[in-house]
């Protein structure tokens, strides 16, 4: 795009590529370019006329563009590129809204983003987002409220809740979320299923791990070296020695060393 | 009538006013004293008093201290602050006879003196307005001898902010001056800005960026003791909520300790104890139950002990009700997220008693006593318990039953081993640091210095006489007089 788009301009083409986001069959790679498109428009509108920030329709289709994108991103699977949206996000919906009405989409993509730390374990930017969040939404919006209960139950450890909430997402996109979240927790009840059994049976370990076929079950306990026995039908866990008889000596030379030379430091 | 009363209330201001002038008077001196000296400790002196002159203010006497003082300063920027305080007590500045320079430690006193009679009379905005010019003029005039002085000029700054509700606004300023204390090494006002940063960044609950500055700045390591308190609470909080329990805790403890134990501090303390118990619960350990009994804590930290109750018996239904309870009070101060957190501590210690007390326990009746949805979601939670090592068991899936491990010798373990090192290296860390600040009497030591000074100038006298003697021709007298000095 030659020169410097007007407001008119931009929102034109945010309009025409919201349509054809919205038909029922998207061309994925046009929608891309005229994204890339819209993006470049903003910064050269930036650019030119530093005032044009302050202008409420401009920034009324700055935000929706960059909701348009994370919506975008999220349908194509592009998490790096949601991140980027959700941050450019941020100044939009917390603190001074900018004078702008609360967008309709506001807490479905701070729900998303939430879910998305979530299943990337990323536990302390979990919590740093929440305590911006409103607390009336906190206990009442359904699209807030999920990921909330969610990290709750993975906590606790009530894995069976996580695979249940599957079915209550409040939005469809939650699940492209939810199925690298059920990856995440499947390694996690490995390993307490390691340290806690000493042994399964076939049918009980697949309800236990979520799986819903034996050659995944199969493959999973070669993948962890459980030693599967085909006859008795049972996978037997490798119980772990107990490493705390051992003589630590290194750590004890150490820490009596430190006494000795602050004792004698001692006038 | 209202002639006599208002002479006769002229004749009574006037006495006040005399004793609140000769107060000011007598802290000017001490100021440039300290100037003179180039030590700091007559400032702390002077500003150690203001407390007893705050109630004492008149705008009257203040402003014709500032008349007397703005004959003749060094810089412009002075001279604009003192018309600015002068103007903003509504009185008119009238330029005095030029009797004496007036030095800008002086002029910054007497205009937070100004400051806090505005706030005093809740006259907030003239205050904002006047400590934006007291700010950017100190940071201007770049003396060290100010520091002290500065740094309380601005909290009162970032108070008045903070009062009229606009503390986002305070930002700017307040990063210019961290840049200025920085490079100038002035550490007081470093450490004072480092502090009101922090404190401004968790009004607005921006977690990521107070934690971001706290670790690129380093905070001037001999700030004085309610500086560093405050600003170990601060860190403390933010610690608490990105979950690094561990360090939180450490803060908290030593926020608690630096703090002056005096009745004026109990409002710090008290909310340093409620983030302290909170961050305890959830790090798994039941803070002692006489840390609530202290009579200047017991009141406000009902509700928390309530809640301590609630997680270390693990009953879910308690904790639910003394959260719905007291849910107001925790709302008010600002811990209602992290007290979500203490669910699965609730949980977990619930476990670990059951544990202790069964050897051998069906999951049903786990899920009975737990108040759990179903026997799966006891069997996860199981499961998850023993791999964090909360409880040493085993569980049987078929016959349905939790089979805990025997207890073993825990001196068998490194575990004593470990709990020993830690607090040899607490005491010899608390050794080294009493020995570090140990200080010497001041004052044998300077009559030692001069006794040093005189026996020398005696002697410079002597050998200069000798020297003198030599070219002298009779020098019998002169002989015996040195014999008999010597």
């Amino acid at each position: 795009m030659a020169g410097v788009p007007s407001a008119q301009e931009l929102s034109s083409l945010y309009d025409r590529t919201r349509a054809e986001l919205d038909s029922p069959r998207p061309n994925h790679n046009s929608v891309k370019t005229q994204l890339s498109q819209l993006k470049v428009g903003l910064v050269k509108a930036a650019l030119s006329n530093a005032q044009v920030e302050l202008d409420p329709a401009f920034r009324l289709t700055k935000r929706s563009i960059l909701e348009m994108g994370a919506e975008f991103s999220i349908k194509t699977g592009d998490i790096p590129a949601f991140e980027r949206y959700i941050a450019q996000l941020e100044t939009f919906y917390y603190e001074s809204k900018h004078g702008l009405a609360e967008s309709k989409v506001m807490y479905p993509l701070v729900g998303l983003n939430l879910l998305r730390m979530l299943s990337e374990n990323q536990i302390a930017d979990f919590h740093t987002t929440l305590e911006r969040i409103d607390l009336a939404q906190l206990q009442s919006n359904p699209y807030i409220v999920h990921p909330v209960k969610l990290e709750q139950a993975l906590m606790e450890g009530g894995y069976k809740k996580v695979w249940q909430a599957r079915a209550e997402v409040p939005t469809p996109e939650y699940l492209f979320f939810m199925d690298i979240l059920m990856a995440t927790i499947r390694n996690e009840v490995a390993s307490c299923v390691e340290k806690s059994y000493s042994s399964l049976p076939f049918a009980d370990a697949k309800t236990v791990l979520f799986f819903t076929s034996m050659d995944e079950l199969l493959k999973f306990a070669q993948e962890h070296q459980w030693s599967v026995s085909p006859s008795e039908k049972r996978i037997t866990f490798p119980s772990t020695a107990e490493n705390t008889r051992m003589f630590q000596g290194e750590s004890i030379m150490k820490q009596t060393l430190t006494y000795a030379r602050e004792l004698e430091r001692i006038v | 009538m209202s002639s006599t009363e208002n002479a006769a209330m002229e004749v009574e201001a006037t006495a006040e006013q005399k004793q609140a002038e000769s107060h000011l008077a007598r802290n000017v001196k001490f100021l440039e004293r300290g100037i003179a000296a180039a030590e700091v400790h007559y400032t702390h002196r002077a500003l150690r008093t203001i407390f007893s002159l705050r109630k004492r203010l008149q705008s009257d006497v203040l402003a014709e201290m500032i008349a007397t003082h703005a004959s003749k300063s060094n810089s412009q920027s002075v001279a604009d602050c003192l018309q600015h305080a002068a103007e903003s007590l509504g009185q008119k500045h009238v330029v005095g006879p030029a009797t004496k320079v007036c030095e800008p430690e002086v002029c910054l006193f007497l205009c937070l003196l100004v400051q806090l009679y505005h706030l005093d009379h809740n006259e907030h905005e003239r205050g904002a307005k006047l400590s934006d010019v007291l700010v950017g003029a100190a940071l201007g005039l770049q003396r060290r001898t100010l520091d002290p002085i500065v740094s309380r000029v601005i909290f009162y700054y970032s108070r008045f902010f903070e009062v009229a509700g606009r503390l986002a606004d305070a930002r700017p300023m307040l990063l210019k001056a961290l840049q200025t204390a920085t490079l100038m090494n002035m550490k007081e006002t470093k450490a004072m800005v480092l502090t009101l940063l922090l404190r401004n960044f968790l009004n607005y609950k921006l977690y990521d960026q107070a934690e971001r500055l706290a670790a690129k700045s380093s905070f001037p390591t001999d700030a004085p003791n309610n500086l560093l308190a405050r600003y170990l609470y601060y860190m403390g909080r933010i610690e608490a909520v990105q979950l690094n329990y561990s360090q939180a805790q450490m803060h908290l403890l030593e926020a608690t300790r630096k703090a002056p134990s005096t009745p004026a501090t109990a409002g710090f303390q008290q909310t340093v104890h409620k983030i302290y118990v909170i961050v305890e619960l959830l790090m798994g350990n039941i803070p002692e139950r006489s840390l609530f009994r202290t009579p200047v804590l017991k009141k406000p930290l009902q509700p928390y002990f309530e809640l301590a109750q609630a997680v270390r018996v693990g009953d879910l239904s308690q904790f639910q009700d003394v959260v719905s309870r007291y849910q107001d009070q925790f709302l008010k101060d600002q811990v209602l997220i992290l007290i979500q957190r203490l669910r699965h501590n609730v949980i977990k210690a619930g476990i670990r008693s059951i544990s202790v007390a069964y050897s051998r326990i069906s999951l049903r009746d786990i899920c009975l006593k737990l108040h759990l949805d179903s026997e799966e979601d006891a069997e996860y939670i199981v499961a998850k318990a023993i791999r964090d090592g909360v409880i040493d068991a085993t569980i049987d899936h078929e016959k349905g039953f939790v089979k805990s491990a025997e207890v073993h010798n825990v001196y068998g373990t490194s575990d004593p081993q470990h709990a020993f090192d830690k607090r040899i290296t607490f005491c010899l860390g608390l050794y080294n640091e009493s020995v570090k600040s140990m200080r010497y009497p001041g004052g044998d030591h300077r009559k030692e210095l001069a006794y040093a000074d005189e026996a020398i100038k005696r002697e410079r006298e002597l050998a200069q006489e000798i020297e003198n003697e030599e070219y002298d021709s009779d020098s019998d007298a002169m002989d015996d007089a040195m014999d008999e000095d010597l």
